[in-house]
């Protein structure tokens, strides 16, 4: 009985350090960068879990050495974000395994990586046409990193020249029916706005599971009861035919009026919302 | 509908545009999109005042308008 409760005690205070260790050593250990750090990772783990089941062993030396690794791991973090060098050395250069198109056979031998090692990890980024890929990196972490030729590139807004409106993150001000004041202030609305848009809906704050407001000031909301349908914001694509109506209305004018003067002003007019129209097309879109 | 009408109807048209502009400019979170929709209320606003002089020259010339 007295192995049992040992262990759960070593148990609990392993489970302690590691969650304090985990949280000194930050996001950096998770993604695995470098061999080294990866290595790091699993020895912590290992130290901690030889403690706890040898119960011959002594606790302080565990945590000891538990210590020693993260600190030594910080410190190597900390050397590598002074010196490229030192950051070369212990976490590793990348390696270019395609150039211009063609395939570096040197450097394939120097990492000693398979052609089929290679083009499993090009599917994996879902290239499959070896000849698409302009440029390719083994990165320290194993993976590999693709640039693939213009022309195999996905289309952006960009390449067709389209003017595109820009984004801000939306912001969730409602969650589990609690208004979120931090992205209340983020996005500049205050609770009198929010309760006129929750009446505009037709729901009140308890029954909404989560809101956001998008960058236009559009308020979505999910709630709890998935029967009902909460219309989605449609002022922008309403505000959008209305600006084409009336430029068709004013043109209509322009065609049926007998006065030159008035001719005139319509069709100057009609020029005018069709400007406006060009312009906010980014911004009205759904 | 007389023509009269149709353009009293793009008038208010127009005025409801001029004001979805503005609250869009109001609470627009990019900067961007806070110039375009304040550029395009103020068009906005233009096209207005000259439809409203329209409107009124047409009153003029009509008369049986005048109660409209």
């Amino acid at each position: 009985m007295p192995d049992v409760a040992e262990i759960v005690i070593r148990s609990l205070i392993f489970i302690a350090v590691l969650i304090i260790m985990t949280k000194i050593l930050g996001k950096k250990q998770i993604s695995e960068i470098s061999f080294f750090e990866y290595v790091s990772g699993i020895t912590i783990g290992s130290i901690a879990a030889e403690v706890i089941m040898g119960l011959n062993r002594n606790v302080g030396h565990g945590v000891l050495a538990i210590t020693l690794f993260a600190v030594i791991t910080l410190l190597v973090d900390f050397i590598s974000l002074k010196s490229k060098k030192f950051r070369d050395a212990v976490e590793g250069k990348g390696t270019i395994i395609i150039k211009d198109g063609k395939i570096m056979e040197d450097n394939l031998k120097k990492e000693m990586y398979s052609l089929d090692e290679i083009q499993s990890l090009l599917r994996k980024k879902d290239i499959f046409n070896v000849a698409d890929v302009e440029f390719a990196m083994l990165e320290p972490s194993g993976d590999i990193s693709a640039l693939l030729k213009k022309e195999s590139r996905p289309l952006t807004p960009k390449d067709l020249q389209l003017k595109t409106a820009n984004e801000k993150v939306p912001q969730t001000i409602i969650m589990d029916g609690e208004i979120i004041n931090d992205a209340m202030t983020a996005s500049g609305k205050d609770r009198r706005w929010l309760s006129t848009e929750l009446e505009k809906l037709g729901v009140t704050l308890e029954n909404v599971f989560l809101g956001q407001v998008d960058s236009y000031g559009d308020l979505t909301v999910d709630i709890y009861d998935d029967q009902i349908n909460i219309p989605s914001p449609q002022q922008r694509p309403l505000l959008k035919a209305m600006i084409k109506k009336c430029q068709a209305d004013l043109e209509v004018f322009a065609l049926s009026t007998e006065s030159t003067s008035a001719k005139e002003m319509y069709k100057k007019n009609a020029d005018k919302m069709k400007e406006v129209l060009k312009n906010l097309e980014p911004y009205l879109n759904g | 509908m007389t023509t009269f009408s149709n353009v009293k109807q793009c008038l208010s048209t127009i005025k409801g545009i001029e004001a979805q502009l503005s609250t869009l400019a109001l609470q627009s979170q990019d900067h961007n999109a806070q110039n375009a929709f304040h550029e395009s209320m103020l068009i906005m606003g233009e096209v207005k005042n000259d439809l409203q002089n329209r409107s009124r020259e047409m009153k003029l010339e009509e008369p049986q308008y005048k109660n409209s």
